[in-house]
């Protein structure tokens, strides 16, 4: 589908948990993450991380200069996961708070 | 790509695809080449986004993905750009969804998008994001004729540029 859409002028980039697919696959390019399927864009209520993973999808279609281009982003699920679960808990602080 | 990540990757999913592939033969694609890259148009903040995701995320209100039928559903749905995280839902089988059940954002970034539209680090949205099943068995079917009706649409909704993720 991807490369459908390539096919038709249009830049692409996707984002993807599976790195072993993706190489089969061979989309024009892909950010790759670590982290577990369902959630590509990180964890729940981490904005700064969603964020994130979308502006570095668009930095690749600026930057890449070949096909197939690859890129995997500094990041582990287990961070991302820890640094959710203490947004999550400053959050029902908040709510908490009078 | 840093070696870390490599290897985090063989650990998470080892010979993922040759497993799928003999379970589920001619399920999953194999290219041999790389399609040539197209070039943006104009910078990043003058074009338009739009999103393609195989998350099974859809309007309330319309005709829910046939998620148990043995080859698949290979229809999609346009989901207006505009729409609030609670006017969509997921209907799907094949991945977990506890994280998108509390934040939509976690597989389909809306609000995200609407951010980057509304600060100008892009320049619009289409006016639709396109929605699909990720379990579809019949790959060749998939490429002839979902594939191709969606890069139809997104060229139609005037995309600059197309940001994909298949769950």
């Amino acid at each position: 589908m991807q490369r459908a859409v390539e096919q038709r002028g249009i830049p692409t980039v996707s984002i993807t948990v599976a790195l072993d697919v993706t190489r089969h696959i061979k989309p024009p390019r892909a950010v790759f993450l670590p982290f577990m399927m369902g959630h590509h864009f990180g964890v729940p209520f981490h904005t700064q991380l969603q964020r994130h993973i979308i502006e570095a999808a668009l930095g690749l279609i600026v930057e890449a200069r070949e096909s197939g281009e690859v890129r995997s982003l500094p990041l582990t699920w287990a961070q991302a996961r820890k640094q959710g679960t203490a947004i999550e808990r400053e959050m029902k602080t908040e709510i908490s708070r009078p | 790509m840093t070696g870390y990540s490599e290897n985090a990757a063989a650990q998470l999913r080892p010979g993922l695809w040759q497993t799928v592939n003999e379970r589920y033969p001619g399920s999953m694609i194999h290219k041999g080449d790389f399609v040539p890259l197209a070039r943006l148009r104009k910078p990043l903040a003058e074009s338009r986004l739009s999103f393609v995701s195989t998350a099974g995320v859809q309007l309330k209100g319309t005709l829910p993905f046939d998620t148990v039928h043995p080859v698949g559903d290979y229809t999609f749905r346009r989901v207006p750009s505009v729409s609030k995280r609670d006017e969509l839902e997921i209907h799907q089988l094949k991945y977990p969804t506890h994280g998108a059940e509390r934040d939509l954002n976690v597989i389909f970034p809306i609000e995200r998008l609407q951010e980057l539209a509304v600060e100008g680090i892009v320049g619009a949205l289409t006016p639709n994001f396109f929605s699909f099943i990720g379990y579809n068995m019949d790959a060749e079917r998939l490429e002839r004729t979902l594939a191709e009706e969606i890069a139809d649409a997104v060229v139609a909704d005037g995309a600059d540029v197309v940001l994909l993720s298949p769950a």
